[in-house]
């Protein structure tokens, strides 16, 4: 029973969901409107799962002391004080909730991100070498779109930046495309195994 | 050690060095780059000039965070200029927790520059009225589709609390059908889900504002005609702040066109590290 119920549940809507898809009836449409409530319903409890989740974790590692709770306390000091403000004081232009995101977090992000483009530099230059005629075509292709895209691809040519689009039209979309058809086809398989209870860990627990 | 081989083994520290000289080196020494427009920025651009004035709003979602802020901020920023400036109501919303920070900074910029130098009511832009901006919510898919059958019972409230009845805007726009565009200017895969979704089901039209390292899987979309446009990384901003510059929108270049001095020369650097590691390493193998 712990486990009927929630395949049966999932099979009937499962079906009815698809079933739905294709008719535009008034009570059909109804039907979806409220199933849709009801997901976004449930998600922001996943929300408040997730605080709690946050909260219990870093709880602990505060209270045994593991290596690094100093910033444990820093990630719930945080949290805490930014619903505080922005429950406290609003969430207007002008608030100290939006000022303290412009000024501290917004700064900080872009810091860490900006990190990425040193060990992207060093990284491309130690490791982009041409040992074998696939990493040559990669480098070459590599050199050509960045080249291209860049303001300067112009003055190599006019066929230049269009032959860099060209690279990102055919060859990239050929493959990209065919990626997109797998996963696609991936889902759809996945999706059924759900939906008629062939795969079973999204119910937890040991198959 | 011989010549060669020390081009194979030039310290980081060297790289670092030169990448913060060069980063900063446009800000001091200003230059300007002629850029040439790619077709997916004008697409977007004359989709945009295609809206008629106030009638069907465009939707502009602000999915990135701050460590994308460089690329998808001066995107944002353009594409408002854009829309205020030919009266287009904007309505805004978000499904990336971060995003509602960058949103309301982007909003509250362009709106307030527009208003400092409107002469009367037909040059100001009022929230409310020319835009709105509904905030984040959780479950995304669900809500983009029930939008389609009415975005008042997905957002009963604005993201500043007002009741979404008492928006003059959301009383006119109920939902896809006054719809001219959703424009996703997103630092993930969200694009993805307004074309599964909305676009599928509702035939809402979809372009999208992304990170350059994001921009290659969406050319798929361009070609099939599910996205009517896009904006490629921090180029595609500077593209379309050129545009919206060159037919009368803004009076001053943005904020990408500054930072593409400071990445094409980046990206030139990186070009010359590769090369000169590449010589090394073909003259190692030469002599071994």
């Amino acid at each position: 029973m712990k486990k009927t119920l929630p395949l049966a549940v999932c099979l009937i809507m499962g079906i009815l969901m698809i079933v739905q898809f294709f008719v535009p009836h008034p009570v059909s449409l109804r039907f979806n409107s409220m199933i849709l409530n009801w997901v976004i319903v449930l998600s922001a409890f996943a929300l408040v799962l997730a605080i709690g989740n946050l909260i219990m974790y870093h709880g602990n590692r505060i209270r045994r002391r593991q290596p690094g709770w100093i910033y444990s306390i820093v990630t719930l000091a945080g949290m805490t004080a930014m619903a505080g403000i922005g429950l406290a004081w609003g969430v207007d232009p002008d608030s100290l909730f939006q000022k303290i995101f412009l000024h501290v977090l917004t700064p900080l992000g872009a810091t860490m991100f900006a990190l990425l483009a040193y060990y992207m530099a060093s990284a491309a230059y130690r490791s982009f070498r041409a040992r074998s005629l696939e990493a040559t075509l990669l480098l070459l292709a590599a050199f050509v779109v960045m080249i291209g895209f860049m303001p300067f691809g112009q003055y190599l040519g006019r066929w230049f930046p269009a032959f860099a689009e060209w690279i990102m039209l055919v060859p990239n979309m050929a493959s990209k495309r065919g990626i997109q058809f797998g996963v696609a086809f991936g889902a759809i398989a996945t999706a059924l195994k759900i939906i008629l209870g062939i795969e079973r860990s999204w119910l937890g627990g040991k198959e | 050690m011989k010549w060669f081989e020390k081009l194979t083994r030039i310290d980081r520290r060297v790289i670092y060095v030169l990448l913060t000289a060069f980063v900063i080196l446009p800000f001091f020494i200003p230059f300007k780059i002629p850029e040439n427009i790619m077709p997916q920025t004008r697409r977007l651009f004359d989709f945009i000039e295609s809206i008629p004035t106030r009638d069907k709003a465009v939707i502009i979602t602000f999915d990135y965070t701050p460590s994308t802020q460089p690329e998808c901020h001066p995107m944002a920023i353009a594409l408002l200029r854009h829309c205020f400036k030919k009266k287009i109501p904007v309505i805004g919303l978000s499904y990336e927790p971060q995003g509602p920070g960058m949103a309301v900074e982007a909003l509250s910029m362009v709106s307030a520059e527009l208003n400092r130098a409107a002469q009367s009511r037909d040059d100001s832009v009022i929230y409310g009225a020319d835009y709105v901006y509904l905030g984040w919510k959780s479950g995304r898919v669900a809500a983009m589709i029930e939008m389609g059958e009415n975005i008042a019972s997905v957002y009963p409230r604005d993201y500043f609390q007002n009741p979404i009845d008492s928006l003059p805007l959301m009383r006119r726009v109920r939902n896809y059908k006054e719809i001219a565009i959703a424009i996703v200017v997103a630092a993930a895969t969200y694009p993805d889900e307004w074309v599964m979704y909305p676009q599928a089901r509702y035939g809402v039209k979809v372009a999208a504002g992304l990170t350059a390292v994001m921009a290659p899987e969406y050319y798929p979309f361009l070609q099939t005609g599910q996205f009517s446009g896009m904006l490629a990384g921090m180029k595609g901003a500077a593209e379309y702040e050129k545009l919206i510059l060159e037919h009368g929108y803004t009076d001053k270049p943005g904020r990408a066109e500054t930072g593409m001095n400071s990445q094409s020369i980046i990206h030139l650097l990186i070009i010359i590290f590769i090369v000169i590691g590449n010589v090394g390493y073909f003259f190692t193998r030469k002599n071994k």
